[in-house]
């Protein structure tokens, strides 16, 4: 039944998120279409305070595109992306499934301490890890030589071999709970009954694992795929703490590169802005990979 | 042109100190304290408050901050930031439009903040010449720009080295190194008979003055520079620099490995602190007030046992200066020129109060001839290092832009990313040095694009 002047389903929905849009619209569309804009000008700190910006057209995109430490950087945001993002479902499942055991108590202390690291600023988790590298007075060189793991320090975060691995490390300590905070919601959804009637039927424990827990977890996964590789693609605050970009270019990553053209003398913000929008590009066309080929697998 | 304004530097430091005991205003602490100086006039106009944005040292901020407003009355708001993210700071609250009154450059940013529009030129303001006469040769090649004061100086340092003085009784070497050979000598020394594994800590972390201030200081001190008078590169085969990173790089893991993989990491700062730990046998070449870490019994457990040690030939050095501007984004130029005084002038005392605290409480040099040849230095320093010893390597250092005169061009902090990451490749044993510095060449081309 509808009322007169009562609104259609579709109109009332499209009130109901107008604020939402408008909000969005002016926090995230206004600097992303500014940026744009400013990409395609010439753009100093003298012509941003004036706020007179001659035209360049595509000029600042084929700078970077130009540059070689442009691909050096993505080359290394890929690894970086690669590394964390698969060390940190594979992590989060796992440690979704111990926290998961309510027969267990410490299960319960477990699931609030596993949310401190989330808890950390990125940069006070990049100095911790920074001074727990240290080469020659760093906690974790200390702690293997004890165990008798090296005879000799080794150089995590200044051997170009090791960098870029010793930079993914405190990233993923710091973003590992957000995945499995996602990941135990999701496996608390799975009902016990299905678990039960597959080990009356004989199931064992990784037969249960790959028949319904996986298969069951696979939206999650999906939709930590697409947010963790969007993050990590644009990691900062680990590689300023820990490396700055060194040992040479073994740490240069996408959002680095963007960062020193902008805020470093002389300060091209339409540089800037240009790499910033093709690394946004290529964050949006992985994603509609992973929408492709995961998303709609699952049947969202 | 180094020759020529020491000379300069000479004449006026004998014509103030000249003037100044013949007019018996030189104060106790050794600066001159000129009460009835345009220093102590107040403005004629008003202002509510003022600001300034810096990089943070201790709490000198905060009392010079207190001292202005209980002088004049008038609030002083700070925006106070790391010192690597100063110039980050800055640009954007430029950029934004906010009030800007007073802020702080390093050499390497100034030149750039004054092609932006940044900094107001200061030569009508009451008391500038006065000031600029006073200067040092560093600090006037920083702060005058096309002949024009833009800046007051903040602190002056020369590059030194560093040694751990019972390492080198322990390996029953009489006396520190005079000549390059006898570096390589002594540390390999120390590695072998297992008094140091890591003899040599360098300052090379990624930065301005870092791994590109030691490079510019050793090749400089072996008569070489990165560019001529016209601007050309001085990389080429056979270049004093080209074989200065040759040597360099022969000191890290692929060749003697004596130096310390922690040197590709540390700053000024950290690594006077891990010298300070007493593993290594030598450190630098650095800014000289690394000592005042090296040497505080608080940070150091070998504190008074760090030694400066002037470098191997004639000793030349490199050195350079900081320095405090008027930003154009100022309320009250007036006020501005007056508080910006208190940071790198004179205080209404007359006194240069910032400059002298800065010498006694954190060994910093003065960018002003008659505060470097005051107390403030020569019993201020003494608690950290040899005070002569120090200036006389002081007095045979060369501003840091006649090494590398790509300072003062917009594509330097480009090419200087590219050059950190060459080097640290090449010191790594990724790269020969011959495919640095043949990669550099190539780098000036593509940093020029970049502006």
């Amino acid at each position: 039944m509808k009322f007169r002047g009562e609104l259609s389903a579709r109109q009332f929905a499209f009130v109901m998120n107008l604020p939402t849009l408008l909000f969005l619209g002016a926090v995230l569309a206004y600097p992303v279409i500014y940026a744009g804009y400013l990409s395609v000008h010439k753009v100093g700190l003298a012509q941003l305070r004036r706020g007179e910006f001659p035209f360049s057209g595509w000029e600042n995109y084929g700078r970077v595109l130009e540059d070689p430490l442009f691909w050096v950087a993505i080359k290394n945001t890929l690894i970086f992306t690669a590394v964390t993002v698969v060390s940190e479902i594979v992590l989060a499942i796992a440690v979704a499934l111990l926290i998961n055991q309510t027969s267990i108590w410490t299960s319960r202390i477990t699931r609030f301490l596993i949310l401190l690291p989330y808890a950390i600023p990125p940069i006070c988790n990049g100095l911790i890890w920074s001074f727990m590298y240290s080469f020659q007075f760093g906690f974790l060189n200390r702690l293997l030589f004890s165990a008798g793991l090296i005879d000799d320090p080794v150089n995590w975060a200044g051997n170009p071999d090791t960098a870029l691995y010793a930079v993914s490390v405190p990233y993923i300590w710091r973003t590992l709970p957000f995945a499995i905070i996602l990941m135990h919601a999701a496996l608390q959804g799975i009902p016990r009954e299905l678990y039960e009637q597959a080990s009356i039927d004989g199931a064992n424990a990784w037969h249960r694992f790959r028949q319904i827990t996986l298969p069951m977890l696979q939206q999650i996964i999906a939709i930590i795929l697409i947010l963790r590789t969007a993050f990590a693609f644009a990691v900062f605050e680990e590689i300023l703490a820990i490396t700055q970009g060194g040992p040479g270019d073994a740490t240069w990553v996408a959002a680095w590169y963007s960062y020193k053209i902008t805020f470093s003398p002389p300060n091209n913000f339409g540089m800037g802005a240009a790499s910033a929008f093709i690394l946004a590009l290529m964050i949006a066309m992985i994603a509609l990979v992973y929408l492709r080929a995961v998303y709609r697998r699952v049947q969202l | 042109m180094t020759d020529d304004l020491i000379s300069k530097w000479e004449l006026s430091r004998r014509r103030v100190l000249g003037g100044a005991a013949g007019l018996g205003l030189l104060g106790p602490a050794g600066t001159f304290a000129q009460g009835a100086g345009p220093w102590s006039q107040p403005p004629k106009s008003k202002v509510d408050k003022l600001n300034f944005v810096v990089w943070t040292y201790a709490d000198i901020y905060a009392r010079i901050a207190k001292q202005f407003e209980t002088d004049w009355g008038v609030k002083v708001d700070s925006t106070i930031s790391s010192f690597n993210d100063h110039p980050t700071k800055l640009a954007t609250m430029y950029a934004a439009g906010e009030k800007i009154d007073v802020s702080q450059s390093s050499p390497f940013s100034f030149p750039n903040f004054v092609s932006q529009g940044l900094v107001e030129p200061l030569d009508d303001m009451p008391g500038a010449k006065e000031y600029a006469a006073d200067f040092t040769p560093f600090t006037r090649q920083v702060a005058m720009v096309n002949g024009k004061l833009m800046g007051l100086p903040y602190f002056a340092t020369a590059w030194v080295w560093n040694y751990y003085s019972d390492m080198l009784e322990k390996l029953k070497i009489d006396k520190p190194f005079s000549t390059y050979e006898e570096f390589i000598e002594h540390c390999v020394k120390a590695k072998k008979d297992g008094v140091s594994r890591y003899p040599v800590l360098w300052v090379a972390g990624v930065g301005l003055e870092q791994l590109p201030g030691t490079w510019y200081q050793m090749t400089w001190n072996r008569g070489g520079t990165f560019f001529d008078k016209q601007g050309n590169h001085m990389l080429g085969p056979g270049s004093v620099a080209r074989e200065t990173l040759k040597w360099w790089a022969n000191t890290f893991e692929k060749g003697l490995d004596i130096a310390d993989p922690e040197s590709l990491k540390v700053q000024f700062t950290t690594s006077a602190k891990a010298f300070g730990a007493g593993k290594n046998l030598y450190r630098g070449p650095n800014h000289h007030y690394g000592l005042n870490v090296a040497n505080d019994p608080a940070q150091s457990p070998i504190a008074g046992k760090v030694k400066v040690l002037g470098s191997p030939g004639d000793g030349k050095t490199i050195a350079d200066a900081h320095v405090y501007f008027l930003c154009t984004a100022n309320r009250n130029k007036e006020w501005a020129w007056k508080l910006l005084q208190y940071l790198g002038g004179k205080t209404k005392d007359g006194n240069y109060t910032q400059a002298s605290a800065l010498a006694k409480d954190a060994m910093l040099g003065s960018g002003y001839t008659s505060v470097m040849n005051s107390d403030a230095i020569k019993t201020g320093w003494a608690p950290w290092g040899d005070v002569p010893e120090i200036l006389k390597i002081w007095d045979k250092s060369a501003y840091i832009a006649e090494v590398c005169s790509s300072i003062y061009q917009p594509w330097h902090f480009p090419w200087t990313d590219q050059l950190n990451i060459e080097v640290q490749k090449c010191l790594t044993g990724q790269i020969t040095p011959d495919a640095c510095c043949d990669n550099l060449i190539k780098g000036i081309a593509d940093a020029k694009r970049k502006v």
